[in-house]
């Protein structure tokens, strides 16, 4: 290119001339400004508003019907008292770390069987992502009807029955461990793909001269993971883990669509706490202040994850 | 090593068992008549194959109804993010302008906003527009998520594309939206494509939004509809499983166009599926 005069002068140098002033950092500000006015329009009226009208809501004891009243820091207080808001707290982080740490254990061990497939790796990896674009009311049903107690729907009880390792079928839904592992198990069918093909990408730009080295060297296969293979993971680890984080606490539909947040309380969390306070109850006022109490956690979570997503960008 | 291999080809089996499993659960229930589901007879291969289910499913229920109200609000959805998310991507990714960065992170910022925390005060907002109830809630509400998704992959997308061919265009003296248009589209098109099939997948398979904004029955989008029949007093299991298999298939179609481009996007770090 820069042999080339004539190129020169159209990639660089017709800019090159023009006073400091017209250059196109202020000529371009215009265009962008005009390009980003719907997005900034979408986002101020339909994200940043209600998002104010949220906090100030939170501070009102607002009730469905009736004009909403300023009330302070009632409805935190409240809820820091309320044995079912303790519930949901317990519910969420047991979800949220159960959850996260089987996708990842499952992310991981389905990267390492795709990155040593040879034929038809392409092929595996689009099968293994159907759960992740699969609607999660399907999943949910779908999970709800595996664990159904009837051996008609119920896919674990018939195979566990059939196999003679049952005698009576049971009832996974109607308990609370049951249940919590039950939606603990769709949440982790449908998120350990994500894991796994980010895993996979990450395992194939390890360079294979690291392998090579450190076989010649006469590492085994386990040294070989451990000092090589996970290092090389590290980033790509922390982004995955954080972001199924933010994901999954503020999960509504696979838990609403299996359990309504039961039995009792047992599966209930934030967001279908939140739902249920604001719809059933029609306290909005209250409502919308449980999913506050997630926002520092939150904010934290997507401080990091950004910083860790825009820095490998640049990269 | 003979160990290590058995062990991987173990595991590909194993997985697709598990990926598997679940989908030929609802589907082959979906093939069986309610007797058979109430009485457990042939349980892993329906014998006799029946397609009452999907037959009842369009006659007898309002299932119709929500999947034109799903592809109508999908198709919205789509023509409006695809068009915002174009515009906006080329700027943060093209254009200079103070600020940019920040435009930049910002996008990413709310796209991790979670429904979970707006559906209360959309819902008011929406209510005060009067929205609520219609299908024009959602072409309102998807866009603040489907657009910082897609806006994301696109500034990827056009920061990959060569630069050169638009700055001839600008040298030959086109203003900045006659260099977008003839240049840069017809090179953008297949990512414009993918990422249009992102939010039309985003819009078909969302549930929260559409449960909490609309409640007429005859308004309401398949997903929503779905969780009615689930919990109706009287419902029919094959024919919920039919729902579910008709519902999944257009995803799973368009899945194939883009598949290449979610491994990229999740490869990248970047993106949600």
């Amino acid at each position: 290119m820069r042999s080339n005069p004539a190129a020169a002068v159209g990639a660089t140098g017709a800019r090159a001339h023009l006073p400091a002033r017209r250059r196109p950092w202020r000529r371009d500000t215009g265009t962008a400004f005009l390009f980003l006015l719907p997005l900034f329009v979408l986002v101020v009226a339909l994200i940043i508003y209600p998002f104010y009208r949220a906090i100030w809501l939170s501070f009102t004891d607002k009730l469905v019907g009736y004009p909403e009243r300023f009330v302070g820091l009632r409805n935190y207080l409240y809820l820091v008292h309320d044995d079912g808001f303790r519930a949901v707290v317990r519910n969420s982080f047991v979800f949220t770390v159960g959850s996260v740490a089987l996708k990842l254990l499952t992310g991981l061990a389905m990267a390492l069987v795709l990155n040593v497939t040879w034929r038809w790796r392409h092929f595996f990896r689009g099968l293994f992502l159907l759960p992740w674009i699969t609607s999660t009311v399907i999943i949910a049903l779908t999970w709800r009807w595996m664990f159904d107690a009837f051996p008609g729907r119920g896919f674990f009880n018939s195979l566990l029955i059939d196999l003679g390792l049952l005698n009576h079928p049971i009832a996974f839904m109607a308990t609370s461990d049951g249940a919590m592992m039950a939606v603990i198990v769709a949440n982790w069918w449908r998120g350990f793909p994500f894991f796994g093909v980010c895993y996979l990408a990450a395992m194939q730009s390890i360079p294979v001269e690291l392998y090579e080295v450190a076989s010649v060297d006469g590492a085994g296969t386990w040294r070989r993971f451990w000092h090589i293979t996970l290092p090389g993971l590290k980033h790509i680890m922390i982004v995955t883990i954080l972001l199924s984080f933010i994901w999954t606490i503020n999960d509504f539909n696979i838990i609403y669509v299996m359990t309504r947040g039961g039995p009792g309380t047992a599966t209930q969390v934030f967001a279908t706490y939140s739902y249920e306070v604001a719809f059933n109850q029609l306290r909005w006022g209250r409502g919308v202040t449980i999913s506050i109490f997630l926002l520092p956690l939150l904010v934290v979570s997507i401080a990091l994850v950004s910083r860790y997503l825009l820095r490998e960008k640049d990269a | 090593m003979r160990a290590w291999k058995a062990l991987a080809v173990a595991g590909l089996v194993a997985f697709v068992l598990i990926i598997l499993v679940p989908f030929w659960w609802i589907a082959s229930m979906s093939f069986k008549t309610y007797e058979q589901i109430q009485f457990a007879t042939s349980i892993y291969v329906p014998r006799p194959f029946t397609w009452e289910n999907y037959a009842g499913l369009w006659m007898d229920t309002r299932f119709p109804l929500w999947l034109r109200n799903s592809l109508i609000t999908a198709i919205v959805v789509t023509a409006v993010t695809t068009v915002i998310a174009s515009l906006s991507g080329y700027a943060v990714a093209r254009l200079k302008f103070p600020g940019r960065e920040a435009v930049a992170s910002l996008i990413l910022i709310l796209y991790l906003v979670p429904p979970a925390l707006l559906f209360i005060p959309l819902y008011r907002v929406l209510a005060e527009l009067g929205a609520t109830n219609h299908l024009a809630s959602l072409f309102l509400s998807y866009p603040t998520f489907t657009v910082p998704f897609c806006t994301w992959l696109l500034i990827g997308f056009f920061k990959a594309l060569p630069k050169e061919l638009e700055e001839a265009a600008l040298v030959d003296g086109a203003s900045r939206t006659a260099a977008l248009l003839r240049v840069l589209l017809p090179l953008a098109a297949p990512g414009i494509v993918a990422s249009a099939i992102f939010a039309f997948t985003l819009s078909w398979n969302e549930f929260l939004y559409a449960l909490v904004f609309i409640q007429d029955e005859r308004t309401i989008t398949v997903p929503v509809g779905l969780n009615l029949l689930i919990y109706g007093d009287v419902f029919h299991w094959g024919q919920l499983m039919a729902a579910s298999v008709i519902t999944t298939i257009p995803v799973v179609a368009l899945y194939m166009f883009i598949h290449r481009w979610m491994v990229e996007g999740l490869a990248a770090g970047s993106v949600k599926g």
